[in-house]
């Protein structure tokens, strides 16, 4: 089976040769192709081509555009630091606080560079890898925006503090993101990826959830005009799944790795994608053994379920990581053997 | 009955509502000070929230924390202000300890929880800020004559530069005297990483840090009690 044809298989609850794959790996195509970080999260063709690294080494089901959400916090004006390994990081905000963040004016999702510069590399890896291997557009909802554009700690004050003020650029930004992503689907991607961690109760309290998360969500996801994954972002998404039950469009749950699957399955019914759940950042403390124990634990447990996608959850996988490990994941991922419901 | 101040302080946090946190404690500086408050409202408070914060009873959350160390910062502003009014020297009196987040880490919020908590427990803090390389810690130690020194990482990639604070201290002949404490989410998902990364200890919430960097202080004292 091709890529394309795994995944729909698994949209559809239908058999297939084996789970389909996904892996953050974003950060990987740099070391694959040679390329420095600061070149390949700057320019989408040296992207790409990590990218198309990583399908010729690995071949994952699914390929990423980068997983780079302080790109969208320098598209309102914040500037981001790159280190020498890993993913560049925000260093200077743009705003202090949410009222003033209220009156920036809104990135051009046509022409903002570095808009553009991630809606490029989905154009150009749609466009090799059209009918054969999806392309996933990475985007935060917009409850995750604001702490890329006044920091986690203004934004927590707002949504504590401020609640209209929140609310209001809830209004302000939800269009924005929804614009984003349609345009990424147009260019080519197959799914949007985003998080939502400012409204999970691990980080807020119930008020926020519901009074601001959820409908800042509900107008997001419900405008964007294809599936949608809901990241874990980092936090535990299993013991909160009941929050985000329902949300439009929303076709799979990528959870964190301390999250049980089985009970995130029993959770969330048998309809929606689940994917899981090795933590991507510390694969580099693995050697090829224990992470294709690791794999095949998880493959096991849930052998069977027409709607799993094994994936490595949380940010990139090191650049330290040895391929050798990576690989000794996909081919628990091969070993695995067929799937029908 | 006696009213439970304390407890009805664990259920402003618990909520992550700071104007009532700060409401409640006006109403016990009617009668009291904002000084008595402290040992006999908010240290109580504290250590019960901690407790739940670190077993995650009753699921906390980031925001009851964040909450949580605001209080303790409002009220020792009133604290020092009081004492300022009052025309007294306001001295911290434990350390003097340094604390930042390591190279290439631009998280702040931990960090900024745990300076609330060391100082609302009396620990003289010297604040680097983000981003801080080795050198630069280590002169700062060196200039305040710390013996505790608090590096904060939030991801694993630059959590591993705790390795080149290790490899700082030790270049200086400082290893023993100056104690490592690490904190982050990393070190909490991979406690693993604290030793191999050459910390001395860590804390399962920035709450419990004061009681972690006591333990530090006694420790470089065993092992080195001279004073420079």
């Amino acid at each position: 089976m091709k890529s394309l044809e795994r995944v729909l298989a698994t949209v559809g609850g239908q058999p297939k040769d084996r789970p389909a794959f996904v892996m953050n790996l974003s950060l990987y195509g740099s070391k694959l192709a040679g390329i420095p970080p600061e070149v390949l999260y700057a320019d989408a063709s040296a992207y790409a081509q990590g990218q198309i690294a990583v399908r010729e080494v690995f071949g994952p089901d699914l390929l990423l555009s980068p997983f780079l959400v302080p790109a969208l916090g320098e598209a309102f004006g914040s500037v981001s630091a790159t280190g020498r390994s890993q993913v560049p990081n925000i260093r200077q905000f743009a705003t202090r606080g949410a009222r003033e963040a209220l009156a920036l004016p809104l990135p051009d999702v046509d022409s903002h560079p570095r808009i553009v510069y991630l809606r490029e590399t989905i154009r150009t890896l749609s466009a090799r890898y059209q009918g054969e291997v999806p392309v996933v557009g990475v985007l935060v909802s917009p409850v995750d925006l604001p702490p890329l554009v006044m920091g986690v700690e203004a934004w927590l004050e707002a949504l504590l503090s401020e609640p209209d003020t929140a609310r209001a650029l809830m209004e302000r930004w939800a269009p924005f993101c929804a614009d984003l992503a349609n345009a990424m689907l147009g260019d080519g991607a197959t799914l949007i990826a985003a998080t939502a961690n400012f409204a999970n109760p691990t980080l807020v309290p119930p008020r926020v959830t519901q009074g601001i998360g959820r409908p800042a969500l509900e107008a997001t996801f419900g405008a964007i005009r294809g599936p949608i994954i809901l990241h874990h972002g980092g936090a535990r998404l299993e013991p909160h799944l009941d929050a985000y039950l329902g949300l439009p469009n929303v076709a799979a749950y990528f959870v964190d790795a301390r999250d049980s699957l089985p009970q995130a399955r029993r959770r969330l019914g048998e309809g929606p994608i689940l994917i899981g759940n090795v933590h991507g950042p510390t694969l580099e403390n693995e050697t090829p053994e224990s992470a294709r124990s690791l794999a095949e634990a998880i493959l096991a447990e849930r052998a069977g379920d027409p709607r799993f996608i094994f994936g490595t959850s949380a940010a990139d996988i090191p650049l330290a990581t040895p391929p050798e490990v990576i690989t000794a994941l996909v081919d628990a991922v091969c070993a695995a053997g067929s799937v029908a419901p | 009955m006696a009213r439970d101040w304390s407890g009805e302080l664990v259920n402003c946090i618990r909520s992550a509502d700071r104007v009532a946190a700060n409401l409640l404690l006006n109403d016990w500086a009617e009668t009291r000070t904002y000084e008595e408050a402290v040992a006999e409202v908010l240290t109580p408070a504290l250590e019960h929230f901690g407790n739940l914060w670190a077993s995650n009873v009753g699921e906390t959350s980031l925001a009851q924390g964040y909450v949580a160390a605001k209080v303790a910062e409002d009220l020792l502003d009133r604290v020092l202000a009081a004492q300022a009014a009052d025309g007294r020297t306001v001295e911290m009196e434990k350390g003097p300890v340094v604390v930042g987040n390591v190279e290439d880490d631009y998280h702040p919020l931990g960090r900024a929880m745990l300076v609330a908590f060391l100082r609302s427990a009396g620990w003289n803090v010297h604040d680097l800020g983000v981003d801080v390389p080795p050198a630069e810690f280590l002169d700062k130690v060196e200039e305040v004559g710390a013996r505790v020194l608090g590096a904060s990482a939030m991801m694993f990639s630059t959590a591993r530069n705790v390795i080149h604070l290790r490899e700082e201290i030790d270049r200086r002949g400082l290893r023993g005297r100056v104690q490592l404490a690490v904190g982050g989410a990393v070190f909490k998902l991979r406690p693993e990483l604290v030793e191999q990364f050459g910390g001395d200890g860590t804390a399962p919430t920035a709450l419990h840090a004061p009681a972690l960097f006591e333990r530090l202080w006694q420790r470089s004292l065993e092992l080195d009690p001279v004073t420079r």
